[in-house]
């Protein structure tokens, strides 16, 4: 076992991981924090994305003892004070959510997305969003979200 | 898993110090990227594993006057993102741009592409187009290795890339890239051509590297190809020429593959994406 301290979601954690543990069962299996999902396991399918040290990355492509040291975003930690981030209602709002599997890594996505580039074109989104699959809504529907996102957002502000 | 210890590498020292201690039984570990999936699978048991992506001294990017170096643990993102790889570099910036999705270019790293040894490296073929050298360490001390010697020379297994190195391209000089993937994102290269080409004042070809990547079993140098080019100013009939001169090349080399008819095909393609490119991009160098 190995001793690290990682903070997720504005909290700081002390844990005791096994050495092959990966850092998407750290969250799931150790911490509680479900909202992430494992689909492929190998990097393609993107439901495994969360937020490292400012950066989109495959949970499941993280080793857990990598983590120490760093500020992780998940899904549960878009809430903030009981309300759900912008983008997850504007997710809502356009219907882009059906059976929901790949949302937690797509909102992660677009947020990061956003927090780079504020003003997307569409181009850029697709692009954004290009390592999270969706079998269900096909991608028009995320696309709307986001764009509906920004002006959430700025309205916000 | 045989996995016993771990460690959060804090500095070169610190790891070569470990490699030298455990040799074969370590392994070292970056974007994970690949790697994770190998453990996972029990493909590779390593006793040990040895975490480099938060060594500061690995994250570099540097330029001096005539050569830019790039710290093995630099992200594909870093790269897409730095604008010293825009103009004649561009080739490189395209290469970068096309690896797996943003999470992949987010953690993967060139010194991984390079270390991992894939065939399909994207990363690989417009460096060695530019005649990059890899710069290891070891306890035993320093070796500068040509990057396409490397999958011959093989890395030592107290070894750790820290840089990839390669000169400026001079002015007249152009980068290009082009891969055949399955799809538009997340896909692994079926195969690549990156060409360094430097056309005189006549249009004429002064200077010409161009590599390519899954067209054999390691990214390798084209050299039939240099050959037809050399003091050749392009046109339709000199690209459709190299375009067979690559093509005989294949046929020698994966003789009986499988994969052989498909990739005569489609390597058509690949070469004339490169040379169209090339006059393209000299016409807007021209412009700047």
């Amino acid at each position: 076992m190995v001793n690290i301290s990682l903070t997720v979601n504005e909290e700081l954690f002390e844990v005791s991981v096994r050495e092959d543990l990966r850092l998407i069962d750290l969250l799931r299996d150790e911490l509680g924090l479900i909202g992430t999902k494992e689909g492929c396991g190998e990097g393609e399918c993107g439901a495994c994305t969360i937020i490292m040290d400012g950066e989109t990355v495959n949970s499941c492509l993280v080793m857990a003892f990598q983590a120490n040291g760093s500020n992780i975003l998940t899904i549960e930690g878009m809430e903030k004070e009981g309300n759900i981030h912008p983008i997850q209602q504007a997710y809502i709002d356009v219907g882009a959510v059906q059976c929901g599997f790949c949302i937690p890594g797509m909102v992660l996505s677009t947020k990061a997305l956003l927090d780079k580039n504020p003003h997307p074109s569409k181009e850029e989104i697709r692009e954004g969003i290009s390592g999270n699959l969706c079998r269900c809504t096909g991608y028009n529907k995320m696309i709307h979200a986001t764009e509906k996102a920004m002006e959430y957002m700025e309205e916000g502000k | 898993m045989t996995l016993k210890e771990v460690y959060n590498g804090r500095s070169v020292e610190e790891v070569v110090g470990l490699l030298g201690e455990y040799g074969n039984g370590a392994k070292l570990i970056s974007g994970g990227t690949d790697i994770v999936i190998e453990l996972k699978n029990k493909k590779i048991t390593p006793k040990i594993l040895i975490d480099i992506s938060k060594i500061e001294e690995l994250k570099e990017i540097r330029e001096d006057e005539n050569y830019i170096t790039l710290g093995s643990g630099v992200t594909f993102t870093e790269i897409i993102e730095n604008p010293l790889f825009s103009g004649n570099l561009h080739g490189l910036y395209k290469a970068c741009r096309m690896v797996g999705s943003p999470q992949i270019r987010n953690k993967g790293t060139i010194g991984g592409n390079i270390a991992n040894g894939s065939s399909a490296a994207d990363g690989v073929p417009p460096l060695i187009a530019l005649g990059a050298t890899i710069k290891t360490l070891s306890i035993e001390g320093t070796r500068e290795i040509p990057l396409e010697d490397y999958y011959i020379d093989k890395l030592k297994s107290n070894e750790i890339i820290i840089e990839v190195k390669f000169k400026k391209p001079n002015n007249n000089q152009i980068l290009t890239f082009a891969k055949l993937g399955l799809r538009k994102a997340l896909a692994i290269s079926r195969l690549s051509i990156a060409s360094l080409i430097g056309l005189n004042e006549e249009g004429i070809i002064e200077s010409v590297t161009i590599a390519s990547g899954a067209l054999g079993k390691y990214p390798m140098r084209e050299e039939e190809v240099e050959e037809y080019l050399i003091n050749k100013k392009i046109d339709e009939k000199i690209i459709e020429e190299a375009i067979t001169t690559l093509q005989n090349s294949m046929d020698e080399r994966l003789k009986g593959r499988s994969t052989l008819p498909y990739k005569r095909v489609a390597v058509s393609s690949i070469l004339r994406e490169n040379l169209e490119e090339l006059i393209k991009s000299r016409i807007e160098v021209e412009a700047w």
